[in-house]
């Protein structure tokens, strides 16, 4: 048998190159690296693999340390932090949020729910969204697993505001902002003050976003912010009143919007419609209404079903 | 695959659904005499095995999938290997039991796991676990970490390997403790050979 790395020497190589990840970020030239390691060794590749499931195990602890609070070692250090006192009053100021360190927040398909947070901040959730909140001593918190969020931060210089969609990290202090979570990246819409939008681990290449500004983040590109037409931040909010207002949008679009919101599907036979463009401003559980003014305005015809929306023939 | 989403999606199902039963396979390593050095390949092996699979969506119990991996690895080694204790060989070929139920066991082995690894946390040396603490739970990035603690990257670098490693060794550990002496006893005797 030639000479063979040991077990332990291969785990201690697999936490070097996970931590160097964690670090870096997904540098190309690093990946590359990584991969000629794990090519020589099978082993390695299976160290590797639990690596990196045990550093993602340390985040289902943190968040688990969150919402059971039962692990003696952190919650003692979190009550000594402001003494005994401080704890106290702030577990009778803030209930639960104190004693669980954070809360989720979802929402159903067509459902649009308002959220005030315990800092004075406020978040929107649209349709079919997850949220979870972690207001910490230095840091709030907010994770959104699935959908879009709008917020409106109030202002704390000491407690930077960050919202964690997969990779993409927006940071504000204090502002309103909306956050649309997608497979590989998130889209940010600013509708107040600034925000700043990274990638995890490259937070060097963050862009500044002012109001009226937005940016689509993705986790392997660079960000493309612009400056958003008059108004359009405002219309691609409406979701938060109940509303889908179109200027312009193609039917492709507006039927991927309204499905957002609804279980009954609306779907487009004829390619040929699929780049016409609407305007009108429509209640987001009224895919019916909107398929009828398409009907009138273009003249085709449009089957509507309990299960499904037919446009075109 | 190293860095696409498929990945990222098999690592998370290694940790959910795998990795929480890793102290029990261990266990019945250590039982069925495998040496303690040789566990820790096969360990390597499986999750290997694990990652070069295209899918793992046709995987229900993935508990049971994970010792018949081991399994095979193990007897075809022993199949390799010049002297074979008999013991070895019947104690691996009987696996445990699992049944089919969406077995409370499975989830037992999760939550066990979990609040292990919040203990282990605690119990890192202080620097390191501030480290891992303001990465995991404040979310704060390796650079954020350097500048609030005033200590050099490469510094938190080295607390995260170390915050896993001492995890890992734990975890590891916690599968095979009870059953050291035994093992330590036999151990001479029932030894797999390598092939030269």
């Amino acid at each position: 048998m030639g000479e063979r790395d040991s077990a332990n020497e291969i785990d201690e190589a697999a936490f070097r190159w996970v931590a160097l990840l964690d670090r870096e970020g997904d540098d190309p030239k690093l990946l590359s690296d990584l991969q000629d390691w794990l090519n020589q060794d099978p082993r390695r590749e299976g160290a590797y693999l639990r690596a990196q499931a045990l550093w993602l195990k340390l985040d289902r602890a943190a968040n688990a340390s969150e919402q059971d609070a039962p692990a003696p070692a952190l919650s003692r250090r979190r009550m000594l932090v402001g003494g005994a006192g401080a704890a106290l009053a702030a577990a009778v100021g803030a209930g639960a949020w104190v004693l669980s360190g954070g809360r989720n927040f979802d929402t159903e398909i067509g459902e649009i729910r308002h959220v005030p947070l315990p800092d004075g901040s406020v978040a929107d959730l649209n349709t079919q969204s997850s949220l979870r909140v972690t207001m910490a001593k230095s840091i709030r918190r907010v994770r959104l697993a699935e959908g879009e969020a709008w917020f409106h931060v109030e202002s704390d210089p000491s407690r930077p505001f960050v919202v964690e969609s997969g990779l993409v990290r927006v940071r504000a202090v204090g502002t309103a902002f909306s956050v649309r979570r997608f497979d590989h990246g998130a889209e940010v819409l600013v509708s107040e003050g600034v925000v700043e939008a990274w990638v995890s681990g490259s937070e060097a290449a963050a862009v500044r976003l002012a109001a009226g500004e937005k940016a689509m983040v993705q986790e392997r590109a660079p960000i493309l912010s612009e400056t958003a037409a008059p108004a359009e931040i405002d219309r691609k909010l409406a979701w938060r009143v109940g509303k889908i207002d179109l200027a312009g949008e193609t039917l492709s679009e507006a039927v991927a919007e309204f499905n957002r919101y609804n279980q009954r599907e609306m779907v487009v036979k004829q390619q040929a419609l699929l780049s016409k463009r609407f305007y009108g401003v429509f209640r987001t559980d009224d895919p019916e209404g909107f398929a009828k003014s398409v009907h009138s305005s273009i003249n085709v015809p449009v089957e509507i079903t309990r299960d499904s929306i037919v446009i075109g023939r | 695959m190293v860095g696409s989403a498929d990945r990222a999606r098999r690592v998370a199902w290694v940790a959910k659904e795998v990795m929480p039963h890793e102290p029990a396979v261990r266990r019945w390593l250590a039982r069925s005499r495998v040496p303690f050095d040789q566990i820790d390949d096969f360990i390597q092996e499986a999750y290997c095995k694990l990652s070069a699979l295209t899918s793992v969506e046709h995987i229900q119990r993935p508990d049971a999938y994970f010792f018949q991996t081991v399994r095979s690895l193990v007897t075809e080694k022993i199949r390799k290997a010049r002297i074979v204790s008999i013991e070895t060989f019947t104690e691996i070929e009987s696996l445990p039991v699992l049944s089919d139920d969406p077995s409370p066991e499975r989830i037992v082995a999760a939550r066990r796991e979990l609040a292990e690894v919040l203990r282990l946390i605690g119990e890192l040396p202080a620097r390191c676990r501030q480290v891992v603490r303001l990465r995991k739970i404040e979310g704060l990035s390796q650079k954020e970490i350097s500048l609030r603690l005033g200590i050099t990257e490469t510094m938190v670098e080295n607390d995260v390997v170390k915050g896993m490693r001492l995890i890992s060794g734990a975890l590891k550990k916690s599968g095979t403790v009870d059953v050291v002496r035994r093992t330590l006893r036999i151990y001479g005797r029932a030894r797999l050979r390598k092939r030269d």
